[in-house]
């Protein structure tokens, strides 16, 4: 079990020491059992940090921030972010030490261990607990998650009930990369890890077109799930390019260059060549930390095309996401014996 | 860009036979931006090439599109017309409607119509080209030769005499390379070292060539025109200016190690000469084997006491020399495959058993035995002799599946000098094919046959062996259908060529591809043999395969050529169709750096810059990049997906 | 009697293989369909999957990306790169319901102009009875 009592010591700790500019963790909402990133700066402000179950957010994706700050400041504090990470948040640091968006000495991570665990799923949890409402939601013991309704009742679920899909398929349950790690580092036993995308490669090929198309249509075009990507750093997305990042050293010739893959209106065509831009740039980055498909607001199952290519990623190329901040990029490197029995 | 050109050719009837040419021209005519549009019988011919150049003046256009044949033929041909009539070459492109379009379609409408969308497209493109300029750098007129073999002694001596400074390193005491080691050379008999020293004196004395030997290309760093290398001199502690060749030093000299000229088959002294003809003419003492060198205290110096002139300085220092070179030639020739790989002969462990050079040191009269055949083992001159060819040759199983080329005819020689050395010996070559194509080379080996009764047994030997102190042979005669036993005396072996130790290290120093099984890579293997896909670095000699003394010197002086061509130059020029980044939407991720086959593409200050001088235009940064931050000059992202609509006549 | 439908094909060629053996094909006047319309890129590598998504968003029935074989870029690795890239796009299509015939691969070398127009005459047959790409065409 994760003691937040250390956990707060051990933020206390490097806040006290001031050599961090601020430290990124989970706080309650103050009513109900949600939660929401703190941003603390001084060593006080600890008691303010909870670790529930509800700490999906992947509070990497806040450095996107501290990065653009630290470029427009004349004389930037260039202390490092201090962050809470879970395993998949872990790996998304290290996707982006590999693509130098950021350094290791950015960062100092206090990596929480999930366990045999992980995070829940909102829906999941609605649909467990008809007409009532939880006020509370704790990690139990042995692998269940104890819940505390608004009538002081309390109900122990399994675990795997309602936690979330990629947690049920997670490849690293505890950071790979942190300055701490809180938690028994205990690797979850895991017989199916790509689950949740076996039913849409059984299908046949109309019967997948139908079923991602009638997802495609609903989609607005919100960009909610770039938004909250940690990878999706892009000063200007390729998909996007009404955002021109122009400066004053752009000159005429690539004013006139600059290229619209996509059309701004959510036409199908257009939301399905902006989820494949997104999926394919994806590809070899993705942690699948299920952040896109939660805040999507039309519950498109996004994670299943990124997995569908994590998993190709791993089959045809033997390639792991995140867990060696040294290795180049999938798509930077080969073997020569990559599959091409797909090739005339 | 608004005023676009559209020249449509008939090619007589082979495009106009098949694609309506005025239709093309008509249609076009109407599309957005074009204000001229024509066709001509052959746009390619003067009268035709003048209507371009007409229409580009009167018209004031800025782009200009020909829709004729591939643009392998004539797209420089067009381009010059544009250039002269002041249109920037870069903003003309070609329309292939012919080799894919009018040649493979017969059906006339729908090849009109592709010959249209194709045209369309071609337009679509050359409206968004920049007006480049070609690249260029100034070239160091000065020649980098690695390898001092009869290759690189000949290159040397053609990059010198056309007028070029050359720099020949080789990593051994003396130059010569394995040519030095040869008795007598195919189909000729020369003596070799009879025909090589001239040459060697040559390079010694040519003011031009600066010879380094003893050294060794540590980095190499740079560009075609703009090579920086550091060459690591190592000591001999020999000065070469004060060393008289005396040879009282190895008369003293305590420590003996196996000698590399004889292949082994005689000691040398730690202190040492490589051959009498050695160049530079110097002694050289070898560290590894002398016990002398220690900071505090010279543990010998016998032969420092001897030496009148005072040639020996155990003072001396590795010494690491910068150079800049326009072009490199690679020489660094072959070693034979090593006996110990051979299961089937022995591993290697019978001191009778030799390879090919070691024979060659028997035959010379200078080598270990005087010119007398002997057996190491004994000292008894050998009665019988089996020669097997293709040892370690073709045999894609166990060994090389390549045929070394050179095995049938120097086997041929050894035969037939060893029947002149020893009047009373028979002589067995087991062979699979013979292979003399070279000029006189068939007549040689009749000889063999006809005139000193070498025995040709057709078939493998497939194993050899010692017994009661002779070397039983196990092989067959596939002509007889026989199986055969030879009690032989000496068996030698014609061990497959290998590119010499350290090719595979020095590539990689160089960034130059090895071929499948070792060799130094070709850029292409019919039209392009003496250059690497490195531009400005050349092969020549047996480092890029086996070859017999008349190709390795004709390939040395075709990449001398080569070399000569880029050093007689005031400027490389390069085109300017490279790749340029985006600095704006640039993140420094570095995926262009690692993909680069060219390794054009380097980080600075947090983004990707390109080296326009090493860039090939390739396009494979710009398909890697998730921004479309760094795009190929005139085929960007966006050319293509106005070529893609244009194409799809949406 | 209903018009056979005619699949529009883009079809990408390195310039250094694919499309000398497709200008070869033309020289020893092969004959294949006019259905494919050629766009000479410098190398297979070059192909980012951008361009096969726009192909398809612009209409096109089908996508053929076409370079050396393994080996022998002329730009060393490119088609390594291609080799890797495009099998993520080939399973992504095929993953959200895109028939698997609408985009292929192949290594064509400049002295295969008979491969080439077996190649084509093959893609045009496979994609005649799929009808025309509806699924990523832009509508508007």
């Amino acid at each position: 079990m994760v003691s937040l009592e250390q956990l707060k010591e051990e933020v206390k700790k490097i806040l006290s020491s001031g050599n961090i500019k601020y430290f990124i963790g989970y706080e309650s909402l103050g009513s109900g059992w949600q939660v929401r990133p703190a941003f603390m700066r001084k060593p006080e402000e600890v008691d303010r940090l909870v670790w529930t179950p509800a700490c999906f957010h992947n509070l990497v994706r806040f450095l996107h921030d501290e990065k653009r700050r630290r470029a427009r400041e004349k004389n930037p504090d260039t202390r490092p972010v201090g962050l809470l990470v879970k395993g998949c948040d872990s790996r998304a640091i290290n996707v982006l030490v590999q693509e130098k968006y950021i350094e290791r000495k950015d960062v100092y991570l206090i990596g929480v261990s999930c366990e045999l665990m992980g995070v829940i799923d909102e829906v999941k949890l609605k649909r467990h607990l008809p007409g009532l409402k939880p006020q509370k939601v704790l990690f139990g013991q042995k692998e269940t998650i104890k819940v505390i309704t608004d009538n002081d009742k309390e109900i122990e679920i399994e675990a795997s009930e309602i936690l979330a899909d990629r947690c049920l398929e997670c490849p690293a349950n505890f950071p790979v990369v942190a300055d701490i790690i809180l938690g028994e580092k205990i690797k979850k036993n895991v017989t199916s890890p790509y689950q949740s995308i076996s039913p849409y490669e059984r299908m046949s090929v109309e019967e997948r077109w139908s079923f991602w198309q009638g997802q495609f249509s609903r989609c607005l075009r919100c960009y909610a799930c770039r938004s909250v990507c940690p990878m999706c750093y892009c000063d200007e997305c390729v998909a996007d390019s009404i955002a021109y990042a122009v400066t004053a050293d752009t000159t005429a010739d690539e004013k006139a260059q600059k290229i619209k893959w996509v059309e701004r209106n959510p036409e199908p065509s257009e939301n399905i060549f902006y989820h494949l831009v997104r999926a394919i740039h994806l590809a070899g980055r993705c942690v699948d930390c299920g952040e896109c498909e939660r805040v999507c607001p039309v519950e498109i199952p996004l994670r299943l095309l990124n997995k569908k290519l994590e998993k190709e990623a791993r089959e045809l190329f033997g390639y792991e996401v995140g867990f060696d901040a040294s290795q180049p990029p999938l798509i930077a490197c080969f073997r020569d014996n990559d599959p091409q029995d797909f090739i005339r | 860009m608004k005023r676009t050109g559209v020249f449509v050719c008939h090619c007589g009837i082979n495009i106009a036979g098949t694609v309506d040419v005025k239709k093309v021209a008509a249609e076009l005519a109407k599309h957005p931006g074009v204000v001229h549009a024509e066709d001509y019988v052959y746009m390619c011919s003067d009268p035709g090439q003048n209507l371009i150049s007409k229409a580009i003046k009167e018209k004031k256009l800025d782009t200009v599109v020909v829709a004729c044949c591939s643009p392998t033929l004539h797209e420089t041909t067009f381009r010059n017309v544009a250039k002269i009539a002041g249109l920037n070459p870069y903003r003309c492109e070609i329309a292939n409607i012919r080799e894919q379009c009018s040649w493979v379609h017969r059906d006339r409408s729908k090849a009109t119509q592709k010959a249209i969308s194709i045209t369309r497209s071609v337009v679509e493109k050359v409206r968004r080209n920049e007006s480049l300029e070609d690249v260029s750098v100034p070239v160091t007129k000065r020649a980098l030769v690695i390898g001092g073999g009869i290759a690189g002694i000949q290159a040397s001596l053609d990059i010198a005499n056309a007028g070029f400074e050359v720099i020949l390193v080789e990593r051994s005491p003396s130059i010569g390379g394995h040519m030095s080691q040869l008795s007598e050379t195919f189909p000729t008999l020369d003596c070799s070292q009879c025909i090589l020293t001239p040459k060697m004196v040559e390079v010694a004395k040519h003011p031009r060539i600066k010879l380094m030997t003893y050294s060794e290309v540590q980095e190499v760093s740079g560009f075609v025109g703009n090579f920086k290398v550091k060459i690591l001199k190592k000591p001999t502690y020999v000065d070469p200016d004060k060393c008289t060749l005396c040879d009282e030093c190895t008369k003293v000299c305590p420590i003996v190690v196996p000698n590399e000229f004889d292949m082994g088959l005689t000691g040398r002294r730690a202190i040492y000469i490589p051959f009498p003809q050695a160049i530079p003419a110097t002694y050289t003492i070898d560290e590894k084997a002398c016990p002398g060198m220690f900071d505090t205290a010279i543990a010998c110096g016998k032969c420092a006491d001897v030496c009148k002139p005072g040639a020996i300085n155990f003072d001396m220092k590795p010494e690491v020399v910068e150079v800049d070179v326009g072009a490199i030639v690679v020489a660094t020739g072959y070693d034979l495959y090593d006996k110990s790989m051979m299961a089937e002969y022995g591993y290697g462990k019978y001191p009778d058993v030799l390879d090919g050079l070691q024979f060659e040191r028997l035959l010379s009269a200078s080598g270990p035995t005087r010119g007398r055949i002997l057996r190491p083992s004994d000292k008894k001159e050998p009665k019988e002799v089996v020669f097997i060819q293709c040892a370690g040759s073709r045999d894609p199983e166990l060994h090389w599946p390549y045929c070394s080329k050179i095995c049938c005819m120097y086997t041929a020689k050894h035969a037939m000098l060893y029947k002149h050395h020893v009047h009373d010996g028979q002589a067995y070559i087991f062979y699979i094919d013979i292979r003399s194509g070279g000029k006189n080379y068939e007549e040689f080996v009749h000889r063999a046959v006809e005139e000193d009764g070498v025995l040709y047994l057709r078939g493998k030997v497939s194993r050899v062996f010692e017994d009661n102190g002779k070397l039983i042979v196990w092989g067959v005669d596939t002509l007889t259908g026989k199986q055969i036993e030879i009690a032989a005396d000496m068996v030698v072996l014609a061990m497959a060529i290998r590119p010499s130790k350290g090719t595979e290290e020095l590539a990689k120093k160089l960034k130059i591809a090895l071929d499948k099984d070792g060799f130094l890579a070709e850029a292409h293997p019919k039209l392009r043999p003496v250059e690497s896909m490195t531009s400005g670095i050349f092969l020549a000699g047996a480092a890029q395969a086996p070859k017999d003394i008349p190709e390795a010197v004709g390939q040395a002086s075709g990449a001398a050529a080569k070399a000569v061509a880029i050093l007689s130059q005031e400027r490389l020029f390069h085109s300017p169709t490279v790749a340029r980044v985006l600095r704006n939407l640039c993140t420094g991720c570095a995926m262009c750096v690692n993909v680069c086959p060219y390794e054009a593409i380097s980080l600075k200050e947090g983004k990707a810059v390109v080296n326009e001088i090493l860039c090939e235009g390739c396009g494979t940064c710009s398909a890697s990049c998730l921004r479309n931050a760094i795009q190929v000059k005139n085929l960007t992202p966006y050319h293509i997906q106005e070529m893609i609509r244009a194409c799809l006549g949406g | 009697m209903a018009e056979e439908f005619e699949p529009r094909i883009v079809a990408f060629l390195c310039k250094w293989c694919s499309s000398a053996g497709a200008d070869l094909a033309g020289v020893s006047r092969m004959e294949y369909p006019p259905n494919i319309i050629p766009i000479q890129v410098m190398c297979s590598g070059s192909v980012s999957p951008l361009y096969i998504f726009s192909a398809l968003s612009h209409g096109a029935d089908g996508v053929l990306v076409s370079g050396c074989h393994p080996g022998d870029c002329h730009y060393i690795k490119g088609n390594y790169y291609a080799r890797r890239r495009l099998a993520l796009v080939k399973k992504l299509l095929e993953y959200i319901g895109l028939e698997p015939q609408r985009f292929q691969m192949s290594w064509v070398s400049a002295t295969e102009g008979i491969k080439f127009t077996q190649i084509v005459k093959d893609l045009v047959r496979e994609l005649q009875p799929l009808g025309p790409q509806n699924k990523l065409r832009r509508k508007f």
